[in-house]
C-alpha cells in the first residue's frame, strides 16, 4: 500500500509511526483548504488558516485571553494576511478564545454584514486547522505546511431548505437532505455537531472523514464497542479532558 | 469522572489515566517543556499506535469543540434527559457556552 502523502506533510520527527488513514486524512484536508470553496477562493482560506495558526502568536490575542472581557483591549491583531481585520478578529477569536464566544458576539458579527454562509465556512476553515495543529503539537511535529491555493472562484452554493432555530446558524435538517444533500448524512441520529457546519455541505463531508480517522465514525460513536489502540474508556476521557479545557458545554 | 475535571485518581478505572490527563493538559498548554515530559511519561505506558490515537483525539476534539462554540449548538435533546446528573456533577453550567442549551 502506498503511503498517502502531499507536500507538506512531514511526520519524519515524530519518531512513532502515523497509520494510513490519518495521513490521508491530513493531506485530504490540506487539498480542501486550498481549494475555492462556497464563499471564499483558495487563497482566502489559506489565509484564513494562517490567521487560524497566527492567533497563538498575536500580541492582542493574548492579552484578551486573560482580560475580564474576550473583547478588551481594544485593538489591531497582529496579521499574517490581508483579509480584512473583521475576518481576522473572527478567526482568532474562534481559534483561541471560543469559550467566551456568544450570541450577542454571533450578532454584531451579523450586524456588521457577514453573512452566514461565509461565517461557516470561516468556522471549518479555522477549526479544522486548529485539530491539525493541535494534532502536529501532540505529536511533538511542525504544524504542516499550508500548499499553494487553488486557482477558480467560490460557488456561491447554499443548500436548499437549511433552517434557523436552532442553532446560531442555519443548518439542514437530515430529514430536509434531498438532492446533492440526499447522502450527506448516516444513520438514523444525527446530532447537532454534524449538521453545524451543514451550510457548507463540503465541511460537513471533511468533518465526518475527520471523525472517522481521529476519533471514531460518526454513526459508530453511540456503539461502546468501537475501540482503537486506545480503548474506549482512555478515548472518552481524553476527549471529555480536551472539551473540559475548552470549557465546551456539548 | 473526575478526571474529566482534572483530578485523577487510581480508582478510576481508566488505564493509564494520570499519564493521559496531563499530556492532554500539557497538549492544550503553553509550556513545551512540560508537554515534552508528558509525552514521554505517555509513550512509556502506551504502545506508539496508542499514542498517536491520543494526538488524534485531541485533534479532532480541538474541531468539534470550536464548531460546537462558534455555531451555538445546543446539546442534542436524547443528551439532554441522559446527562442531567452527569452534568450537575461535573458542574458544566459554569461554561458559558451552556447557554446555548435551553434551560429545563
Amino acid at each position: 500500500m502506498t503511503t498517502p502523502s502531499a507536500p507538506g506533510l512531514d511526520y519524519s520527527t515524530a519518531g512513532v509511526p502515523v497509520r494510513d488513514d490519518l495521513r490521508e486524512t491530513h493531506a485530504a484536508m490540506l487539498e480542501y483548504l486550498r481549494q475555492p470553496g462556497s464563499w471564499f477562493t483558495g487563497d482566502e482560506r489559506l489565509a484564513l488558516a494562517a490567521e487560524s495558526r497566527n492567533a497563538l502568536a498575536c500580541p492582542l490575542c493574548r492579552q484578551r485571553k486573560t482580560s475580564l472581557s474576550p473583547e478588551q483591549p481594544a485593538g489591531e491583531h497582529a496579521r499574517v494576511s490581508d483579509l480584512p481585520e473583521a475576518l481576522v478578529e473572527i478567526a482568532h477569536r474562534i481559534r483561541l478564545d471560543p469559550q467566551r464566544l456568544s450570541r450577542e458576539w454571533f450578532d454584531r458579527v451579523r450586524g456588521a454584514g457577514l453573512e452566514e454562509g461565509p461565517y461557516v465556512e470561516l468556522v471549518g476553515v479555522v477549526t479544522f486547522t486548529a485539530g491539525i495543529d493541535h494534532f502536529c503539537r501532540a505529536l511533538g511535529i511542525p504544524v504542516f505546511t499550508l500548499p499553494e491555493p487553488a486557482p477558480g472562484a467560490p460557488s456561491h452554493y447554499r443548500p436548499e431548505h437549511t433552517r434557523g432555530g436552532t442553532a446560531w446558524v442555519s443548518m439542514l435538517a437530515p430529514e430536509d437532505a434531498t438532492g446533492p444533500e440526499a447522502n450527506l448524512y448516516d444513520g438514523e441520529f444525527v446530532p447537532n455537531i454534524a449538521r453545524a457546519l451543514s451550510l457548507v455541505p463540503d465541511h460537513v463531508r471533511l468533518l465526518q472523514h475527520e471523525s472517522a480517522s481521529h476519533y471514531v465514525a460518526m454513526d459508530a460513536i453511540q456503539d461502546p464497542s468501537v475501540r482503537r489502540d486506545l480503548d474506549r474508556l482512555q478515548i472518552e476521557l481524553v476527549a471529555a479532558r480536551v472539551s473540559a479545557m475548552n470549557e465546551c458545554f456539548y | 469522572m473526575a478526571a474529566v475535571n482534572g483530578t485523577v485518581s487510581e480508582q478510576g478505572g481508566v488505564e493509564h489515566a494520570a499519564e493521559l490527563v496531563t499530556f492532554t493538559e500539557a497538549v492544550m498548554g503553553d509550556d513545551d517543556t512540560a508537554l515534552a515530559t508528558a509525552r514521554q511519561a505517555l509513550r512509556a505506558v502506551l504502545t506508539p499506535a496508542a499514542f498517536v490515537d491520543t494526538c488524534a483525539v485531541i485533534g479532532a476534539f480541538n474541531v468539534v469543540d470550536r464548531i460546537a462554540d462558534s455555531t451555538g449548538i445546543p446539546l442534542d435533546e436524547p443528551m439532554v434527559a441522559m446527562t442531567t446528573e452527569v452534568r450537575a456533577d461535573l458542574d458544566l453550567a459554569r461554561f458559558r457556552s451552556s447557554a446555548n442549551t435551553p434551560a429545563e
